[in-house]
C-alpha cells in the first residue's frame, strides 16, 4: 500500500529526505547485523567446544561420585557433604557487545574457614570412600568453567535476540519502507509532471484562443 | 558347673538359623547379571527382604528397604545378645554419625527438616539425648547417661570450632574419639575378638586415609590429625612416608599382615589413580577376620559375625542396586562386590 500524501513539491522533498535516511539506516543496520553474526558465530564456536569439555568432565566426576554413592548409605554420604568449607562469592558486571549488555561473572572462592583454601573436603576420612574425594575435586575443578559457559551462553541468547531484531528491522526497511517510499516519490513525481504538463497545454490553449481573436 | 558362654546358648542358635538366610554369592551374582533394576529386585524378592518390599511403592526407594532392615537386625541383636553392650559397640558408629549431623546442623543453624532426615535410629544413645548435649544450653552431664569421651570430645568440639570454623574438625575428631571408645570397651571387656576387629579396622583406615592425604598434597600435621589412634601401624610410620616415593609404603609394610594389601594399594594406585580394590579387599579381611570365629559353638563370636555380615550384605546389595539404576555396567559392580560371610 502506498502512503496517503499530497502531492505536492514540499511533500516530495520530504519523502526524498526520508528516503535518504531510509537508505543509510538500512546500511548501517545491515552492517550491525552482518557484525553480530560473525561475534555469534565466534562465541558459538567457542560455547560449542568449552560445553562438550564440561560434559566430559562432568560425566566423568558423575560417574565417580556415582561409585562413591555405592559403597556409602545416603545417610553417611549427605552428613559428610552437609557442611561445605568453601564458600563462594558471585559478582554480576555488565559487559558491552555491540551495545548488547551482556552479564559478566566474576567470582571468588573464599575460604569459610581459616587454612580452607586448600581444603575443599568436608568430611573425615573414616567412613568416606576415596572415590569421593576424586568427584569433589573434579568438581571444584570445574566451577570456574560453568562460570565461564554461563556467561558465555547468556551473551549467545543476548545476541540471538538482538540479531533477531536487526534483522527484522532491516527487512522491514529493504522490502516495505524503502520500495513504498520510492513507490509514492514516483507517484508524487508523475502527478507533478502530469501538473505541469496539463498547465502547459492549457496556457497553449489560451494563447491559441487569444490569438484567433486578434 | 556352667558351661562357659552358656547365656548366649539361645542367641547362637537362632544366629544360626539367620545366617541360613542371608544372601549367598550365587544370589547375588544373579542380582548381578540381571538385566534390569526390577529383575535385580524380584531377585531379592525371593529373600528375607520380601516382607519390607511391599511397603515401598517402586523401585528406587531401595534405600529406604536397607535401612529398615539395618534397623531391624539392631533392634534383633539387642533383644537376643545377653550382653547387649557388647553389640552396643559396634553400633556406636551410629552415634557418632548422629553426633556430626547434629553438631552441624548446629553450627549451620539449620532447624529441624533437612537434618532429621540424615539421622539413624540405630544409636545405642538415645537421640533426645544428643540432642540436649548439643543443643540445650544448660546441659548438665549428670542428667543424662552419656559415655564420658562423648560428652567430653563435644567440648573440645565446640572450642576448636569457635576458634577455626572447620566443619572437617568436627569429623576428624569425632572419628577418633569413635575409636578411642571402641578399642578401649573392647580391652576393658576382654574380648579379643573385638579388640583385634577394631585394631585392623584403624590399621586399614589408616592406610588409605594416608594416600588420600598424600594426594590432596597436605602436611605433616594434617595427616597426625587424621590419624585414627590404637592402630598396630605407629603414627610416625605414616607421617615419616609422606613425603617417600609410595613404593616406600608397600616395602615399610612387607613385614605386617597388611603385606598383600599395600601391595594391591600401591599397584591400582599407580595404575589407575583410585582405590576401590583396596577398600573392598580392607572390607575382605574384617570379614575374614570375623569368619575365622565363626565356627565357635557358645559366644559373642556368631553374633558379631551376623552383624557384621549383615552389614556387608546389605553394602553389596546398595552397590549392586546403585549401580542396575544407573546402569554401570557388569564387571564394575563386581569389582566391587565384598565377600560374603557365609
Amino acid at each position: 500500500m502506498d502512503i496517503k500524501v499530497n502531492p505536492t513539491r514540499m511533500e516530495l522533498n520530504q519523502l526524498k529526505a526520508r528516503h535518504e535516511v531510509a537508505v543509510r539506516g538500512h546500511k548501517l543496520l545491515k552492517d550491525k547485523r552482518d557484525e553480530l553474526v560473525r561475534q555469534f558465530l565466534e562465541r558459538i564456536r567457542k560455547n560449542k567446544e568449552l560445553r562438550e569439555q564440561i560434559e566430559k568432565e562432568l560425566s566423568a566426576a558423575m560417574a565417580r561420585f556415582l561409585l562413591a554413592r555405592a559403597v556409602m548409605s545416603a545417610e553417611v554420604l549427605e552428613e559428610a557433604l552437609m557442611y561445605p568449607t568453601a564458600k563462594m562469592s558471585l559478582e554480576v558486571d555488565r559487559q558491552n557487545i555491540m551495545s548488547i549488555y551482556a552479564p559478566k561473572l566474576s567470582f571468588k572462592q573464599e575460604a569459610s574457614v581459616e587454612g580452607g583454601e586448600d581444603n575443599i573436603y568436608p568430611y573425615g576420612f573414616v567412613d568416606t570412600s576415596a572415590e569421593l574425594d576424586a568427584s569433589i575435586e573434579t568438581m571444584a575443578g570445574i566451577m570456574p568453567k560453568l562460570m565461564e559457559l554461563a556467561e558465555l551462553e547468556k551473551a549467545i541468547q543476548l545476541l540471538a535476540d538482538e540479531i533477531e531484531k536487526t534483522r527484522r528491522r532491516a527487512n522491514a526497511l529493504e522490502y516495505v519502507m524503502i520500495p513504498r517510499m520510492e513507490e509514492t516519490i514516483r507517484y508524487i513525481t508523475m502527478k507533478l509532471d502530469e501538473d505541469e504538463r496539463a498547465a502547459l497545454t492549457r496556457l497553449m490553449k489560451i494563447k491559441d484562443i487569444v490569438r484567433a481573436k486578434v | 558347673m556352667p558351661v562357659k558362654g552358656a547365656e548366649y546358648a539361645y542367641a547362637v542358635g537362632r544366629i544360626r538359623v539367620l545366617e541360613t538366610r542371608l544372601l549367598d554369592e550365587g544370589r547375588l551374582d544373579r542380582m548381578v547379571e540381571s538385566s534390569s533394576v526390577d529383575e535385580a529386585f524380584k531377585i531379592l524378592g525371593e529373600t528375607e527382604y520380601a516382607h519390607m518390599m511391599a511397603e515401598v511403592e517402586s523401585v528406587y526407594d531401595f534405600e529406604e528397604i536397607l535401612q529398615a532392615e539395618l534397623e531391624r537386625i539392631h533392634l534383633l541383636m539387642q533383644e537376643i545378645n545377653p550382653q547387649a553392650h557388647l553389640t552396643d559397640l559396634i553400633s556406636l558408629k551410629y552415634d557418632f554419625h548422629n553426633l556430626k549431623v547434629l553438631l552441624k546442623g548446629k553450627y549451620l543453624k539449620e532447624t529441624g527438616g533437612a537434618m532429621d532426615d540424615l539421622l539413624l535410629p540405630m544409636g545405642t544413645i538415645p537421640l533426645e539425648d544428643l540432642q540436649a548435649l548439643i543443643f540445650d544450653e544448660e546441659f548438665q552431664e549428670d542428667d543424662y547417661e552419656l559415655p564420658e569421651e562423648v560428652c567430653r570430645a563435644v567440648e573440645e568440639i565446640a572450642e576448636e570450632f569457635e576458634a577455626s570454623g572447620d566443619p572437617q574438625l568436627i569429623d576428624l575428631s569425632l572419628d577418633r574419639t569413635l575409636y578411642e571408645m571402641l578399642v578401649g570397651r573392647a580391652k576393658e571387656l576382654k574380648s579379643t575378638v573385638l579388640e583385634e576387629l577394631f585394631v585392623r579396622e584403624v590399621d586399614l583406615t589408616n592406610i588409605k586415609t594416608f594416600l588420600r592425604v598424600k594426594r590432596m598434597g597436605r602436611d605433616r600435621r594434617f595427616l597426625r590429625r587424621t590419624m585414627l589412634p590404637h592402630g598396630r601401624l605407629p603414627v610416625d610410620l605414616f607421617s615419616d612416608l609422606l613425603d617417600e616415593p609410595l613404593e616406600a609404603l608397600a616395602e615399610s609394610l612387607e613385614k605386617s599382615q597388611y603385606a598383600d594389601l599395600a601391595d594391591v594399594l600401591v599397584r591400582e594406585w599407580q595404575e589407575k589413580g583410585n582405590v576401590t580394590g583396596f577398600e573392598k579387599l580392607a572390607d575382605n579381611m574384617l570379614i575374614d577376620h570375623l569368619r575365622q570365629v565363626k565356627y565357635t559353638t557358645l559366644g559373642l563370636e556368631p553374633l558379631l559375625g551376623y552383624l557384621y555380615a549383615k552389614e556387608t550384605e546389605i553394602k553389596n546389595i546398595r552397590i549392586i542396586l546403585v549401580g542396575k539404576v544407573n546402569g554401570l555396567p557388569m564387571d564394575e559392580i563386581k569389582e566391587r562386590l565384598r565377600n560374603v560371610y557365609v
